[in-house]
């Protein structure tokens, strides 16, 4: 892991995934993208790959023949934080992902999905984990029209300054730690408020209403600060046209 | 029990009345339980009140020393009237009941039916094409230009999503139909319409929708999965069925213990008297073009109705469509605020 992305070799990718169909739709295009695919079709020929070839990240079917895909997470995380873990599942099944996500995946993608989109959270997932490897952060986060000046913790929307209270700094904050990544209900309270608060999801949901408040400009249809119903919230930095 | 009453009755107006009405107050007593109870219930109250008229009310009280000839033929008569009423009964009620069931898997067969035409329509005509596309771009790969192979695979595209959107309303209408799980917590009304308005952001393109929830409402008490899916639906009916170019607003407000949500568009409308019907399973309205499963309001109904709350269709006064839905609050909301903002780790 420690010779991660050098910027001209393929990154290699390890799919476990159990569907020949979907295996065969995503080496076709991640070859287009200059990745090296590997493929393991079971959760114990992944594990496998995983110790023998040590991939850059993992795409992950959490549906496995085998094993739970959960349990493949947890086994990971036992000695790597790193790896960015992506999830493929099938949408309706929240806790599912949450546990997916509680247990250390980085980020999921709904079944059916599509490709541009899947590139795009494995990007953002490979992005993350060379940004903890540094341990940098750019002094100014800039969000659309939002600048959060991280070192004098001032923000500003579209050149105003705007007073955001302690925790809603600390919200923000979290939030841009990982940026267009989906952060569980969970880890906000933790990161927020310490352990212990896990059941008051609804005091998070009433901040995040009052800093959608003062960072969005129609609040009910927020363009960073993202909603994943029944999960948790996603800062988008850059909302994409489809 | 009513062998006890016809006794009490026929002591109560011994004197006035003749000692075959007696016996008829009795016969009546054992008709009412025959119509009303079970063979062997029938059977005990016939010989309890034939017992008891001889016991209290034929002369020479207080005893059975009586001839045992005309107490015999009473009880058979008795006896044989109790029989045959609970057989004539039983016999109405199974074929009732033969009746109702009949009804039912003729429902049944009907919703069945209906289920099946609406399926295979709806996914068998996205399937054609996709398979359509699919085979052209496979065998007629060399006389294919680069718009035409774009316009099969964007056919691809979009066809898939209808056919995930028909198999996702499909799937979430036979749960709730097995029971609603509700998961319920406190929200933010506002969180939970952003939410289903952020999944349409493109699909909207330029047009107007406006959302008006007063910052001060309260938390509501709801499970956001499926009250999102209830503004999914509706946006997603909004965008199927109104003209290109026109508005929709959603406005919400309170009630006293009930929070309420308008959605109105400016399209058709719906025909009269379907107002109720849309809410119906496979109910589709009048449409040009655009089929759904017609699920999408029953699956709001079956939502709003598993948080005890009500809804609604008409058609307002510029011919467009609206839904207005009423959903309880669920109590006193959480005070917010009690987590100290020094306990910030």
């Amino acid at each position: 892991m420690t010779d991660y992305a050098a910027p001209d070799l393929p990154a290699e990718i390890l799919l476990i995934e159990d569907d020949p169909e979907i295996r065969r739709v995503l080496r076709t295009t991640l070859s287009l993208e200059r990745y090296n695919l590997r493929e393991a079709s079971t959760a114990m020929e992944g594990m496998k790959t995983i110790a023998s070839c040590q991939p850059d990240a993992i795409i992950l079917d959490l549906g496995l023949p085998d094993k739970d895909g959960i349990e493949v997470i947890h086994q990971v995380r036992q000695w790597n934080k790193l790896l960015p873990i992506l999830v493929l599942s099938v949408r309706s099944r929240e806790q599912h992902k949450i546990s997916a996500l509680d247990g250390g995946a980085d980020d999921f993608v709904n079944k059916p999905f599509a490709v541009g989109e899947l590139l795009a959270r494995l990007r953002v997932a490979d992005r993350r984990s060379s940004s903890i490897l540094t341990e940098r952060m750019d002094a100014i986060f800039r969000i659309g029209q939002i600048d959060v000046d991280l070192a004098r913790r001032k923000v500003t929307v579209a050149g105003e300054e705007v007073h955001l209270t302690r925790i809603e700094y600390k919200l923000l904050q979290i939030l841009i730690r990982h940026a267009d990544m989906v952060v569980t209900h969970s880890q906000l309270l933790n990161e927020a408020w310490g352990p212990n608060h896990g059941d008051q999801v609804h005091y998070l949901r009433v901040y995040m209403l009052q800093l959608r408040r003062k960072l969005e400009k129609d609040p009910a249809r927020p363009r960073h600060l993202r909603t994943e119903p029944g999960i948790g919230y996603r800062l988008i930095t850059e909302p994409l046209a489809r | 029990m009513v062998a006890a009453i016809c006794t009490v009755v026929s002591v109560a107006f011994r004197k006035r009345i003749d000692m075959v009405n007696f016996a008829m107050v009795y016969l009546f007593g054992v008709l009412v339980v025959s119509v009303r109870c079970h063979r062997a219930a029938a059977i005990v109250n016939a010989t309890l009140s034939v017992s008891a008229f001889y016991y209290f009310i034929v002369p020479v009280h207080d005893s059975f020393v009586l001839e045992d000839y005309t107490y015999i033929i009473t009880l058979c008569a008795m006896l044989a009237v109790a029989l045959v009423i609970t057989t004539l009964i039983e016999r109405v009620r199974s074929q009732a009941a033969a009746v109702r069931d009949a009804e039912i898997a003729i429902q049944t067969e009907r919703m069945r039916n209906s289920l099946l035409s609406a399926v295979s329509h709806d996914i068998k005509t996205p399937l054609a094409a996709i398979y359509g596309a699919a085979t052209s771009l496979l065998e007629e790969e060399d006389r294919l230009n680069a718009v035409n192979r774009r316009e099969l695979v964007g056919g691809i595209a979009a066809e898939v999503e209808r056919m995930n959107r028909v198999i996702t309303n499909l799937l979430k209408m036979t749960r709730l139909e097995a029971g609603v799980h509700v998961k319920k917590d406190w929200y933010p009304l506002e969180e939970i319409v952003g939410a289903a308005a952020t999944r349409f952001e493109h699909a909207f393109g330029g047009r107007s929708v406006m959302i008006k929830i007063p910052p001060d409402l309260p938390l509501i008490c709801v499970d956001d999965v499926l009250i999102e899916q209830v503004f999914v639906n509706l946006l997603d009916n909004f965008l199927k069925y109104t003209p290109a170019g026109t508005a929709l607003e959603i406005i919400a407000g309170q009630d006293d213990s009930r929070i309420f949500v308008i959605v109105r568009d400016h399209g058709g409308g719906f025909s009269p008297g379907d107002e109720e019907r849309v809410f119906d399973k496979f109910f589709r309205g009048k449409t040009d073009g655009e089929r759904g499963l017609g699920l999408g309001l029953a699956i709001c109904r079956a939502i709003v109705h598993g948080h005890e709350g009500t809804i609604a269709a008409e058609t307002a006064l510029d011919g467009g469509a609206v839904i207005r839905f009423e959903l309880p609050i669920g109590g006193a909301p959480p005070a917010v605020g009690e987590l100290p903002e020094s306990s910030l780790a």
